[in-house]
């Protein structure tokens, strides 16, 4: 054991030393393995935790906070959401297809091993400038693979994001979101019950795929890196997904499973770790009963990362009836161990001890940082020269940014109403599915602003789950909880730690006031290449509920004539950032203005009265303001033929972000209650104009509609070829 | 004994990914490459002890009852 | 008059829950679900063949499907002349079977495709009687192989035995092109000869309830049991 071999293990010499002193012997090459994989931090949360442990991840609706592969709400009735949302940036720029496909695969695991079918999958991805041929090839493999798993097994995409900028030019971002609806008298947990209970393997055999890949999650990549890493990635089966989630499914329903846990990051290691650690129990696995594609070494069974494998634990003697359900679904199944009552987690091959750990040296030992982090500078006020930004130029410089247009180039590559239940497809404010055989309805969003964070970390991120927030209530859909995927670059940087830092502090207040505690979620770090970090991009999946279908809100223009109605507050275009560097006045991150403060009680009045509006049957349509302002807003809400006449008291107005921002439209003979329900609320709002027939007047002036419109839906497919 | 099966989509049916691959090609500066089409080859293990006839009565049987879908494929078997 | 049908359900199938409960709310009576494997079908009026990706599309969409133990039945069932329906990678399977003419084969632009679509009648068959004539539909298709080919002389056939069921077509306020994917002559579903098998790529059970983007998907089994 040299100290080379230690630090290509990824634990840094004194993290090796805390091992020794606590095993009080040489570790074997397995042991050191083990390690390796589980004390990175993808898996133990090292350089996180001591944030994390601040968020709020409790009230009445959470049934399962963060600890187990999934959160879960209650929606009453007996039925439960399970969500979570995971990253797989880095096998992602390693090889985008099969990168993005299997970390669609192992989110999917991570909502049906606690006995929940997955009913929808939301996908934020960020790409570099389009330019660069390497942007292209990214952007096309990550939607085919996406697209790829998720419509083979048949879970519909919602929503999502898909943001293009240089700061992830060489380090591009994949977190994928699931959501499943489980029976609250049904949830599995991954603790085993039984000292004595079988350990059973079920699912693809196992090979060299992603032999190290949860080390890969945190390594830095340098550019020479790419053909080394290449062959850990995993590839994955989505056909033989689809055999094992409905094995499971059938197998959790029959009562023969006492808990469950899926094969991911770091394998059977990881799944083995976390059922001893959550029973408190020991686990004792042969590891040449594990079902193999080919000859692999003790050292190679602990650490791969084959996909479709999963873990359970069952019941002595019912070992027969379970492999009789899974031969039906053509799933290998064999029993590999059993739990113990020795606190340790034991490994043995040809008769030998390879490991013998004590479960909590792993687990509960497992380092726990204080990194050093610097606040932000203090910003400069500033004012800058808009006075060549006319309303052409404007509206221009949008219709030419691939983050503005409209992405149905992406979202037609994958199915969305696959199961029948979906309400709401891609492309609006909120991705909304049915609960089968129910009026209940669950909507989803994923949102992060990486500008405004960059600037100002604890309120940008304060910013964003507002956003996050309102996207929900533009449909009438009551936040409950978040999920969050942090992507940050390296903590070592005390000014990226400071980003971190703050980011959840800003996560705690926001959600601590919105009432929309975390439970679950997961951190990639280590986002960058040579010296470009990413930008801090802390992603916020956003999940609501409404108990009737029929009070959805639609976030299109329903009828001529209806009124158009602005609701918040704007914000000077000088403090704007996302208008400012959009409409390219600004580029280097330090000339921003600090960002304006923000008021949550308003935010939540504002969501309280427009939820309220909108079971009164008084809203036409809603949708919220962000990047792109009003007139974004505006286009995304066309549909048909319809288009808008419109009044500002200046341009910009129209192109600024808000505060608490949404635009709403209204019946004409349906104002008087609106206007009275606004006023008696102290709330914001302007009428600003009417929905017309194919038609965009702005202050009067006609901008070519039918131009608008095919560059606002064909201009992304131009742009991208 | 290992057999190659090569199997095309048939000449008259436009194969569109071959002409995408011809203009990746292109771009990349093989300007010469024409006519390109993809196929997929299936390789399998047949037993060893079978005579010429009955080795190629078990190919034919497999391509024309699964591997091949003739009203749009074509097959060699290759070597 | 009680319409009874049935679904079968292949390892990989996905929409057989849906085909389903389409047929449930419709037909106001139980579905039975049939597995693959399976060799026996009780009597019943209609089956369908449900979308998905059975045997993961591998080899080719429906290849391995089409050798399933239940196809005999199901293949009795059709020449008994009662009602047959392939959906998406059903109708892949059905012209696998060879009980429909041509094969589905990669869309032109290579890509999945998932997204409303609009199809209208072309030749009258019992599945499509109560759409009436230049009657745009708009419903789902969601596929990479929905491409649909046959030779001149099948096409002239089809055309000929009037067995062309739907066709794709323009939408009102969209502006992409009718054909979707490359099939000849835009045909989006075809019967046999016997009027009594259907294979269609759109998907009639995400059109059907008051959520969905639209209910035109009613007007098939509307069709069967009218």
């Amino acid at each position: 054991m040299n100290k080379e071999l230690i630090l290509q293990h990824g634990l840094t010499l004194d993290e090796f030393q805390i091992i020794e002193d606590c095993l009080k012997r040489d570790l074997t090459m397995e042991e050191l393995g083990i390690f390796s994989a589980m004390w990175n931090e993808h898996c133990c949360y090292k350089t996180s935790k001591k944030w994390l442990k601040k968020l709020p991840t409790k009230n009445d609706i959470v049934i399962q906070g963060p600890g187990e592969n999934a959160g879960i709400i209650d929606l009453e009735d007996n039925d439960g959401i399970a969500f979570k949302i995971e990253s797989h940036n880095h096998p992602s720029y390693i090889e985008p297809f099969n990168g993005s496909a299997t970390g669609v695969g192992g989110i999917l695991r991570d909502i049906f091993t606690m006995g929940a079918r997955p009913i929808a999958t939301l996908d934020s991805i960020r790409f570099g400038e389009i330019k660069t041929d390497k942007t292209k090839y990214l952007l096309n493999g990550v939607v085919h693979g996406i697209g790829h798993y998720g419509n083979c097994i048949g879970i519909p995409n919602i929503g999502g994001e898909c943001e293009f900028d240089k700061t992830y030019d060489y380090n591009n971002l994949v977190n994928a979101m699931a959501i499943g609806h489980v029976k609250k008298n049904a949830i599995f947990y991954s603790k085993p019950k039984t000292v004595g209970g079988l350990i059973v393997y079920i699912g693809s055999k196992t090979g060299k795929d992603g032999i190290h890949g949860a080390s890969m999650a945190s390594d830095v990549f340098s550019e020479d890196d790419e053909d080394d890493k290449r062959p850990s990635v995993q590839v994955g089966d989505p056909f033989m997904e689809k055999l094992l989630m409905e094995g499971c499914l059938e197998l959790m329903s029959s009562g023969l499973i006492e808990s469950m846990q899926d094969m991911g990051a770091a394998g059977i290691t990881s799944s083995s770790v976390e059922m001893a650690s959550k029973g408190n129990v020991g686990v004792l696995i042969n590891l040449d009963k594990i079902p193999l594609r080919q000859p692999l070494t003790p050292y190679e069974i602990l650490l791969s990362e084959s996909q479709e494998r999963m873990l359970a634990v069952i019941e002595k003697g019912n070992d027969e009836k379970v492999r009789e359900i899974l031969k039906k679904w053509q799933i290998d199944f064999e029993v590999i161990g059993e739990i113990t009552n020795t606190k340790r987690v034991v490994f043995e091959s040809q008769n030998k001890k390879i490991v013998d750990l004590p479960v909590n040296i792993i687990v509960d030992d497992a380092p726990e940082y204080d990194r050093e982090f610097y606040l932000p500078k203090k910003r400069n006020k500033r004012k800058f020269d808009l006075s060549n930004l006319t309303l052409e130029k404007m509206i221009s410089n949008l219709l030419n940014n691939l983050n503005h247009l409209e992405k149905s180039w992406v979202y037609n590559q994958y199915d969305s109403t696959v199961m029948g239940d979906t309400v709401k497809e891609p492309g609006q404010a909120t991705g909304i599915v049915k609960l089968h055989d129910s009026q209940k309805v669950i909507g989803a969003s994923t949102d992060c602003n990486p500008l405004y964070i960059r600037i100002n970390p604890e309120l940008g991120m304060i910013y964003t789950v507002a956003e996050a927030y309102r996207n929900l209530i533009a449909s009438n859909i009551k936040p409950m909880a978040i999920t969050n995927n942090l992507n940050f670059a390296s903590p070592l940087d005390p000014n990226i730690m400071g980003e971190i830092v703050l980011s959840v502090n800003g996560l705690k207040i926001s959600a601590s006031q919105l009432d929309t505690p975390i439970v679950s979620g997961n951190v990639s770090l280590y986002n960058q290449t040579n010296d470009a970090p990413i930008n801090p991009t802390p992603v916020i999946g956003m999940v609501g509920s409404n108990s009737n279908i029929n009070k959805i809100v639609s976030n299109k223009f329903q009828s001529e004539g209806d009124i158009i109605i602005s609701i918040g507050e704007n914000i000077d275009p000088h403090k704007s950032p996302y208008f400012l560097q959009d409409q390219e006045i600004v580029e280097d991150i330090n000339l921003y203005n600090e960002l304006e403060n923000i008021n949550l009680e308003d935010e939540k009045i504002t969501a309280k009265i427009l939820m309220e509006i909108s079971d009164n049957n008084l809203l036409q349509s809603c949708n919220d303001i962000s990047r792109g302002g009003i007139f974004m807003t505006l286009m995304k809400m066309i549909q048909k033929n319809y288009g808008f006449n419109i009044k500002a008291s200046n341009d910009f107005e129209l192109f600024c972000e808000y505060k608490s921002g949404y635009v709403t439209t209204i019946k004409e003979n349906n104002l008087k209650k609106v206007f009275a329900l606004l006023d008696e609320n102290k709330i914001n709002y302007e009428e600003i104009g009417r929905v017309v027939i194919e038609e965009i007047k702005i202050n009067s002036k006609n901008i070519d509609y039918f131009d608008i419109k095919d560059q606002y839906l064909n201009n992304f497919e131009r742009i991208i070829n | 004994m290992r057999i190659k099966i090569l199997i095309r989509l048939k000449k008259q049916i436009l194969e569109p990914q071959g002409k995408v691959i011809e203009q990746s090609l292109n771009n990349l500066g093989f300007e010469g490459l024409r006519n390109i089409r993809q196929g997929k080859l299936i390789e399998l293990d047949l037993p060893e002890n079978i005579n010429q006839e009955e080795k190629d009565n078990i190919i034919s049987s497999a391509c024309k009852k699964l591997l091949v879908n003739e009203i749009i494929e074509e097959y060699e078997v290759l070597g | 008059m009680s319409f009874k049908s049935a679904v079968i359900t292949f390892p990989g199938s996905n929409c057989d829950r849906d085909a389903i409960t389409y047929l449930r709310d419709l037909t106001n009576n139980d579905v039975l679900n049939i597995w693959h494997d399976e060799t026996f079908i009780p009597s019943v009026d209609l089956i369908i063949l449900p979308g998905g990706f059975s045997f993961g599309d591998y080899l080719r969409s429906g290849a391995m499907a089409s050798k399933s133990n239940i196809i005999p039945e199901v293949i009795k069932h059709a020449n008994s002349g009662k009602f047959l329906l392939g959906i998406c990678n059903g109708f892949q399977i059905l012209s696998e079977i060879g009980l429909l003419k041509g094969a589905l084969i990669q869309n032109n632009k290579l890509k999945f495709l998932g997204k409303d679509c609009f199809v209208k009648k072309k030749h009258e068959n019992k599945f499509n009687k109560l759409i009436k004539k230049d009657q745009v539909l708009q419903i789902p298709v969601a596929h990479n192989e929905g491409n649909f080919y046959c030779s001149n002389d099948d096409l002239n056939y089809l055309n000929d035995e009037e067995l062309i069921a739907f066709e794709y077509c323009m939408g009102s306020f969209s502006n992409s092109d009718a054909n979707i994917n490359g099939s000849i002559n835009n045909i989006a579903g075809i019967t046999n000869e016997g009027k009594n098998v259907l294979g269609m790529m759109p998907h009639p059970e995400r059109a059907y309830q008051n959520f969905h983007t639209s209910m035109d998907g009613k007007s098939i089994i509307e069709s069967l049991i009218s």
